[in-house]
């Protein structure tokens, strides 16, 4: 229920959004130049922290890796930050699957429901597996109705 | 601390970072591995160490990359490609749990399978290496034509090797001129976030966004949670049938030995020939994921080893692309000459670091992907924003470049990658081919124009 309310509110501000997709998900692209520039500012801004602070209290030769971590540390703060000012866009739908439909599906992969059973009632390992994970009856009855 | 503490210590943390980023559907490899590895190495930490840390990011995320994989249907990264039809086939059947458990106990057989074969398949190989270091130069080039014409670009790759050699080796000059050192580092970076950065290149531009905008946003839809076992750690032998953990051994074996072919195109292949061999949809499916999966670890974590074991220089797609920092990190790791792992490692060590990796990566993704699957995928979709992931792996590569060579590295970088990246993203030359025209274009620059 409470999902689904999430989902509409979703789909309701989606309604109003033009997206990009970039890396095989979707962004707003107003969004994803601030998080670029967040980012960047964060990570150079902590080595130049690094490098300001550090060769008071380090070893010369530790101040470019310790600069480095810094702004590793930036980079991770700038991710977190990013991530709370900009919520994902994407619309997750939780699957309720429903076993009635095994039939449907193995008719619409082109497999003979009860081929398929006999196939998995031959092989005795594949059976006991099944029959341990509680998925045999549902084949059972897909497959025996055919 | 002694190199074993900080191998172990590193190990943990490429587990516990991979792990994490596995759940984030359809990343590129090497625009996270390239970045996380060169911090370990700038960081300072010795060859063993890092070695442990690439071996336990590379399984760790691998096993959990099967999670979007099975529950959502998407691939998780690249290699997870050729499993989608599987894997959607025993998600439509309702049980993508079992899809999930099948792939994850045969990414970890395959994972152990792949180090004692490479590691010995790679000492057998050295013999060849004095060859193949003297001539590294014309190595690479033929193997830039070779792996061009394989690319989705075919002759159009082959066709850019010249002119972005050319491309490579004029930036290189002019800033060398001005840092006065040859830059590598913001090469790599370039090459390795271009499909990402021409991406956002595209949306920014008006004649060319319109074929990357969406009305809506991405709909992604999770299948229901089940477990089917007691404890924590399920054995993984008793996950797979007996037929099933006999397939993984065997196709896992040979793919470690074919180590300069593409990871993709092996696991498809070896895919094929399992499904061939199983009839029925949940044995073929379940049967031919438990193999592909271990496939797709065994080609990884061998095409990593042998090239570095054997010849210290990239000669395979997961050396140039994922693996390319432990060959090539100036100024601690160099494959021009060759002062890099190879020179630095014994096979022994090869073998001791990477099970260190591998075991840590074991312990701690194996269990939290077959326990938590289902919540750690709700909290990332839910909390952590494409925006955010992309925002700090180009924030991660400016700071890198910066290191290398303040603002020149990041000019650098950022050019590199808008270059690189059109050229992937039009014209199909991937950064496989980008990589390995970067190692040969001091070769071919000078054969050609003598410079």
């Amino acid at each position: 229920m409470e999902t689904e309310m999430v989902k509409k509110e979703q789909q309701a501000t989606a309604a109003q959004r033009e997206y990009i997709e970039i890396l095989g998900d979707t962004v707003v692209p107003v969004r994803i130049l601030s998080a670029i520039v967040i980012s960047i500012c964060l990570s150079i801004g902590g080595y130049f922290l690094g490098k300001s602070i550090f060769p008071k209290i380090a070893e010369a030769k530790m101040v470019g890796s310790y600069s480095l971590l810094l702004g590793i540390a930036g980079s991770v703060i700038g991710l977190i930050i990013c991530a709370n000012l900009f919520k994902p866009s994407r619309i997750l739908t939780e699957e309720e699957t429903s076993t009635e439909g095994l039939e449907e599906v193995l008719l619409s992969m082109q497999v003979d429901p009860g081929a398929e059973y006999d196939l998995i009632k031959d092989d005795p390992v594949t059976k006991k597996e099944m029959e341990e994970l509680g998925i045999l009856e549902t084949f059972k009855r897909s497959g025996g109705r055919a | 601390m002694s190199v074993l503490m900080i191998s172990i210590l590193l190990a943990l943390a490429g587990a516990i970072i991979f792990s994490l980023i596995g759940l984030v559907s359809g990343t590129d490899e090497t625009a996270i591995m390239v970045p996380f590895t060169l911090l370990v190495i700038l960081l300072g930490a010795p060859p063993e160490a890092v070695f442990s840390f690439f071996m336990a990011a590379v399984l760790a995320k691998h096993l959990t990359h099967a999670i979007p994989t099975a529950l959502m249907g998407i691939p998780g990264d690249t290699t997870a490609v050729p499993l989608i039809d599987h894997a959607s086939a025993l998600r439509r059947l309702g049980v993508p749990h079992v899809a999930l458990r099948k792939m994850l106990s045969g990414g970890l057989i395959g994972a152990f399978i792949a180090l004692p074969t490479a590691v010995l398949f790679g000492q057998f190989l050295g013999q060849f290496a004095d060859f193949f270091k003297s001539s590294s130069g014309l190595i690479f080039t033929l193997a830039a034509i070779l792996i061009a014409y394989f690319s989705k670009g075919k002759w159009v790759s082959v066709l850019m090797i010249i002119p972005f050699a050319f491309f490579i080796k004029s930036i290189d000059t002019f800033s060398f001129s001005v840092v006065e050192k040859h830059l590598s580092t913001s090469f790599f970076l370039g090459i390795a976030i271009g499909p990402m950065l021409s991406d956002i290149l595209f949306s920014l531009s008006p004649t060319a966004r319109k074929g990357m905008i969406r009305q809506s946003a991405k709909e992604y839809h999770l299948a229901p949670e089940t477990k089917g076992w007691k404890g924590f750690f399920p054995n993984p032998f008793r996950v797979l049938t007996g037929r099933q953990t006999a397939y993984t051994a065997a196709t896992s074996f040979v793919s470690s030995l074919t180590f300069a072919f593409s990871p993709v195109g092996m696991t498809s292949l070896m895919g094929e020939i399992v499904g061939s061999r199983n009839k029925g949809v949940y044995k073929k499916s379940t049967s031919s994921l438990a193999s592909m999966n271990g496939v797709t670890e065994s080609t990884y974590i061998a095409e990593a080893i042998i090239p570095l074991l054997a010849f210290g220089i990239p000669l395979s797609p997961v050396a140039l692309g994922p693996a390319s920092p432990l060959f090539n990190a100036p100024p601690v790791f160099t494959s021009d000459p060759v002062n890099n792992l190879h020179n630095m490692m014994t096979p022994w060590e090869f073998f001791l670091y990477g099970l260190i990796g591998l075991v840590i990566a074991a312990l701690i993704a194996y269990p939290f992907a077959m326990n938590y699957a289902r919540k750690a995928t709700v909290f990332v979709m839910k909390n952590i924003s494409q925006e955010a992931i992309v925002g700090m792996f180009i924030g991660l590569a400016c700071l890198l470049a910066f290191h290398e060579a303040q603002l020149v590295g990041v000019i650098l970088t950022l050019t590199m990658a808008a270059v690189g990246g059109l050229m992937n993203r039009v014209l199909g030359v991937s950064s496989g081919v980008q990589f390995m025209i970067f190692y040969g274009s001091t070769y071919m620059m000078s054969k050609l124009l003598g410079v």
